[in-house]
């Protein structure tokens, strides 16, 4: 054995001394950090979970990730030949050969968009989107966007007037519907319409406008929740009465019979005012719709699609068949289309009385009553649209990039339509199929959408039923670009989002098999790379502020008051809410604790695009911005406030109206806007 | 049946007689108006409204015809006036207090406001919802006045006046920290010709202009004297109490006698120079060419240059009507008349007249 080679033992051994010396405390560190994120000790050590899928920008994220179509929601060509899909995520209207299942034309449209109308005489669509707050109008024969009207803020549902001199525009973010008048190509009326509205449908004779909300009226926890219908005389198109739906909310869509002696929606009724332990109990969600009878005094009730055992939950789309015989909604998170037969439904409306109809709305057997048929669909169906003859049903298979086609005779799937997305399915994408599926839930009672509807919160307040029932009721928070804003929930307890997802989520909420991990890691992903906030388009379009919010900025900034007394530092807005998420994430009591909760501190919430999560504070008591300090802000214990005029307050609601996301805030700017005040 | 026969004869003579009917003014009686009264609208067949009528309150500060319908303010909440019968609104069903102060429709939406002494109510749909000084950016919750401007609200309340952009939802105040006015408080607002104009507790007319976003003021080059010093160069007091513009013209109302502005040039009126009931004027409503006005000794209509005012008998519900042109004055009695003499709120819609008074709600037709 000669030295060269004894030394390259020696350097092998050493080599192999000093690695498993790295290894086995590297690896013991490794297993140290993944315990403390995923908050359980089994989680594989596989530092891609964390460290690559979870980029939500840069080359390595482009990478990894994929742009895909979405399919919202869907028209079809008066001849039926031609599908015109509204690709959400791409911005895009799709037209395909329904045909030949061929994709011909791809017409970029605004951010974001929403829904779809055609004109009689097919030659038009309009298309709302939502996050540029205007219409594109496309010229279908050229393929051309010809116009694009202004709406208001988050315009979603859109329908023409019957003699289409009039579009209906729902704008959910600013709960109100514009009118625009077709000939003058403008808005010509906003009318208010409820809280967070979507759906919107015109009766066959064009009398009525019906616009659905999605959130409740904000009332304190433990009064029943009531949601708006707004009805529209579009023979005025003024506001001829508001309708409550009692005990639901996220009535995303509504469809009237042809014969117009029915309104149909779809709803959701949450069982918010039990401890959510009841869930094993079917008593969480319930999934259903509502009904309109439109004779007079025609009763509005409440009938469920779920069963004993099963539930059908996010229902998102409803529609009539041509020939009103049947009635078809998605339910987005079970993958299915539930069939009502309508001449059933009317048989139960003629025997039972209003009174009892309403005991039947909780009554999971009732459904067998008038569902006829469950079809299965591609992931996360949600807008339907029938051929001209009524033969097919098209369905938005939202998280496939897929159309299903569907025989309304036979009531079975028939095809699939690609749209021609990324075959691949990412990490995060597989996250949103799971953040949008009820398997996750005992019986699939519902999915993490339901209380987080586009990806943001729901408003209503719950009691998570922790070791004291009745106490600690906290107001649902927004899931949007929380990444970087760690602790998370209102007692900051979750460090991770792992954590908060992971096995506590099915031991207090979801009461079944905790997610898997590959399932927990896509979700996380998608949850912390995949959820943006809309533009601020209502409060602060450009990021120039107006006079008003500068005033706020100089206020939220300030450190003497009034008076010229030097405010403590405890007591200025910034320093428990600095740039760019406007949170310190530190601890803090702000006066706000009610007198059913534990004596605790708050995780000091983010504040980016705050004007859209009313209402405020943990359980949700303020129900605006104002009210934090009108009613709640106490002896200044939630900044120092007190030497404040009205004015002054204003400004300071008006800036904190138009923060936007962090991403537009950066330390420099931040310098540059510091106040002198 | 004979002395029915002779009755019923007597009193056709005495009517014939008198030019006048137990029911009020008939269109004959004005045949015998005073000379150069021109084409002011003249009201009679009284019909007075009070609890025993089915008002919740007798005390009627606002009055507002919508349509089919007649709105009305009183302290015990929102009564409406449809198809002969009354409904009431009020707390329970969600407006912001019962003391509904001032009442206005908007023309864009049909969407009712209330100001109220604890809050602003929209009425739209059948829903009230109501906003307050603690969960809105509203200036103050006690409301005189509301006006719609298109999509705008603007109020008059005790803490500035506001205005409400439905479109954003976003509230702005005007006090006298950001505008021409002497103190926060303010009485009145009204719009047109694309401008608003608040009374001004003590700053007079403050003129907002939507165009450039700025105020100008109107007050008493006189100061804070209670009498006319100089007559017409101006607006008479500085205490206003109302304002409402029609056709042109501005009509501004004190507790000190009324001003007339036509864009160029003032005139101010009084009890003592005119048919003006009183120089105390609640309340100002401009329809077409004429001005109604509210004050604490009756009702009085004017164009400028004749007046027609309505007061009532202290000891009975009878009253008189008084005509007034240049140095010409002629009274007629009137039976019955207006419900009470303090009036409050007047509306106005083709040949129907409504009026809120302190006491009670009158509803007179046009007789000429």
């Amino acid at each position: 054995m000669n030295t060269s080679r004894i030394k390259l033992i020696i350097v092998g051994v050493v080599i192999i001394i000093l690695g498993l010396l790295i290894y086995f405390p590297g690896r013991k560190l490794a297993r140290g950090h993944v315990n403390y994120m995923t908050a359980v000790e089994g989680h594989p050590l596989l530092c891609t979970n964390c460290h690559l899928y979870m980029l939500a920008e840069g080359p390595i994220a482009k990478m990894v990730n994929k742009d895909y179509y979405s399919p919202f929601n869907l028209a079809v060509s008066n001849d039926g030949s031609q599908l015109y899909v509204v690709a959400q995520d791409a911005g895009e209207l799709l037209i395909i050969d329904a045909i030949n299942n061929k994709v011909q034309k791809h017409i970029q449209v605004g951010n974001h968009p929403h829904s779809i109308v055609l004109t009689t005489d097919g030659k038009k669509v309009f298309i709302s989107n939502q996050w540029s707050d205007n219409i594109s109008v496309v010229d279908l024969p050229s393929g051309i966007v010809t116009d694009t009207l202004k709406t208001g803020n988050g315009p979603s549902g859109i329908t023409l007037s019957k003699d289409e001199k009039y579009l209906y525009v729902v704008n959910t973010f600013g709960s109100d519907l514009t009118v625009i008048d077709l000939i003058k190509k403008q808005e010509v009326k906003r009318l208010p319409a409820g809280f967070d509205p979507t759906g919107i449908s015109i009766s066959p004779n064009g009398e009525k406008v019906y616009v659905s909300s999605r959130r409740a009226h904000v009332v304190p926890y433990g009064e029943p929740i009531i949601t708006d219908i707004m009805e529209l005389d579009a023979t005025k198109n003024q506001i001829s009465e508001v309708h409550g739906m009692l005990d639901a909310y996220l009535m995303e869509n509504i469809s009237f019979t042809p014969s117009g002696d029915l309104a149909l929606i779809s709803l959701i009724r949450p069982k918010s005012l039990v401890p959510m332990v009841q869930v094993e109990r079917g008593w969480m969600m319930n999934h259903g719709f509502g009904v309109i009878e439109q004779k007079e005094n025609g009763r509005i009730i409440q009938l469920l699609i779920d069963e004993p055992n099963s539930y059908y939950s996010d229902p998102y789309d409803i529609i009539v068949s041509k020939d009103g015989k049947k009635a078809f909604i998605s339910s987005s998170a079970v993958n299915t289309i539930s069939v009502i037969d309508i001449d059933a439904l009317r048989k139960v409306l003629d025997e039972y009385t209003e009174k009892e109809l309403d005991f039947y709305a909780n009554d999971l057997a009732f459904s067998k009553n008038y569902i006829i048929k469950r079809i299965p669909t591609g992931s996360c169906p949600k807008g339907l649209a029938l051929s001209p003859n009524g033969s097919r049903l098209y369905v938005a298979e939202q998280l496939d990039d897929k159309i299903g086609v569907i025989d309304t005779k036979t009531l079975e799937p028939i095809a699939r339509l690609d749209l021609g997305g990324p075959k691949r399915i990412t990490v995060a994408r597989r996250g949103r199929q799971v953040f949008s599926n009820a398997s996750g839930t005992f019986q699939n009672q519902y999915t993490c959408y339901t209380c987080h509807p586009d990806n943001h919160e729901d408003g209503l307040v719950y009691n998570m039923a922790g070791k004291d029932m009745g106490r600690n009721v906290t107001n649902t928070q927004s899931l949007r670009e929380i990444n970087g804003t760690a602790p998370f929930k209102w007692n900051g307890k979750n460090q991770t989002v792992y954590k908060q997802d992971g096995m506590r989520f099915s031991t207090v909420l979801t009461r079944t098999e905790a997610f898997s991990f590959p399932d927990l890691d896509a979700l996380v992903s998608y949850i912390l790379t995949g959820i943006k906030n809309p533009p601020n388009l209502l409060y602060n379009p450009t990021g120039e502020l107006t006079a008003s919010q500068q005033r706020g900025k100089e206020i939220f900034e300030r450190k003497v008051d009034n008076f010229g007394n030097e405010i403590p530092e405890n007591g200025r807005c910034v320093t428990c809410h600095p740039a760019p998420y406007f949170s310190n994430f530190q601890f803090e009591d702000v006066g706000s604790l009610s007198e059913s909760d534990d004596t605790i501190k708050f995780d000091t919430p983010h504040l980016n695009n705050i004007f859209t999560s009313a209402p405020y504070l943990h359980d949700g008591k303020a129900k605006t911005l104002e009210e934090i300090w009108t009613l709640y802000g106490g002896q200044d214990q939630h900044g120092y406030v007190n030497d404040m005029t009205k004015m002054d307050l204003n400004d300071l609601v008006n800036y904190l109206k138009s923060l936007r996301s962090a991403k537009y805030e950066s330390k420099k700017e931040k310098v540059l806007n510091a106040s002198s005040r | 049946m004979k002395t029915n026969l002779i009755l019923t004869i007597f009193i056709i003579t005495v009517f014939l007689i008198t030019g006048t009917s137990s029911f009020g003014f008939t269109k004959s009686g004005n045949q015998t108006n005073a000379k150069g009264e021109g084409n002011i609208p003249k009201y009679g067949n009284w019909k007075n409204f009070t609890v025993a009528d089915g008002l919740p309150g007798n005390k009627a500060y606002a009055v507002r015809v919508d349509g089919d319908r007649v709105l009305v303010g009183t302290h015990e909440g929102l009564a409406v006036y449809e198809d002969d019968k009354w409904t009431t609104y009020t707390t329970e069903d969600g407006i912001a207090h019962n003391g509904i102060i001032a009442i206005d429709v908007s023309e864009l939406t049909g969407d009712v406001w209330l100001g109220t002494m604890g809050g602003l109510t929209r009425w739209s749909g059948g829903v009230f919802e109501s906003f307050t000084q603690l969960n809105s950016g509203m200036p103050n919750n006690l409301i005189y006045s509301v006006v719609c401007d298109g999509k705008d609200v603007w109020i008059a309340t005790g803490g500035g006046a506001g205005k409400y952009d439905t479109y954003s939802k976003e509230w702005d105040i005007f006090t006298e920290q950001n505008a021409p006015m002497h103190e926060p408080w303010t009485y009145s607002v009204c719009a047109g010709d694309n401008k608003v104009w608040i009374a001004a507790w003590g700053g007079g007319v403050i003129e907002y202009n939507n165009k450039t976003k700025h105020f100008r003021d109107y007050v008493d080059p006189d100061g804070n004297m209670e009498i006319d010093l100089f007559p017409d160069d101006g607006v008479v007091h500085d205490i206003t109490t109302a304002v409402s513009w029609s056709n042109g013209i501005l009509w501004v109302a004190t507790y000190f006698g009324l001003s007339r502005y036509d864009g160029v040039h003032w005139k101010g009126y009084f009890d003592h120079d005119s048919g003006l009931a009183s120089n105390f004027i609640n309340f100002v409503r401009a329809v077409g060419d004429y001005a109604y006005l509210c004050t604490d000794q009756g009702l009085s209509v004017t164009d400028g240059e004749s007046w027609v005012t309505y007061v009532r008998n202290e000891n009975n519900h009878d009253g008189k009507v008084i005509i007034t042109t240049g140095e010409q004055k002629s009274e007629k009695k009137l039976s019955p008349s207006i419900s009470h003499n303090f009036v409050i709120g007047v509306d106005v819609k083709d040949d129907v007249i409504w009026v809120a008074t302190s006491y009670g709600l009158s509803r007179g037709e046009r007789i000429n």
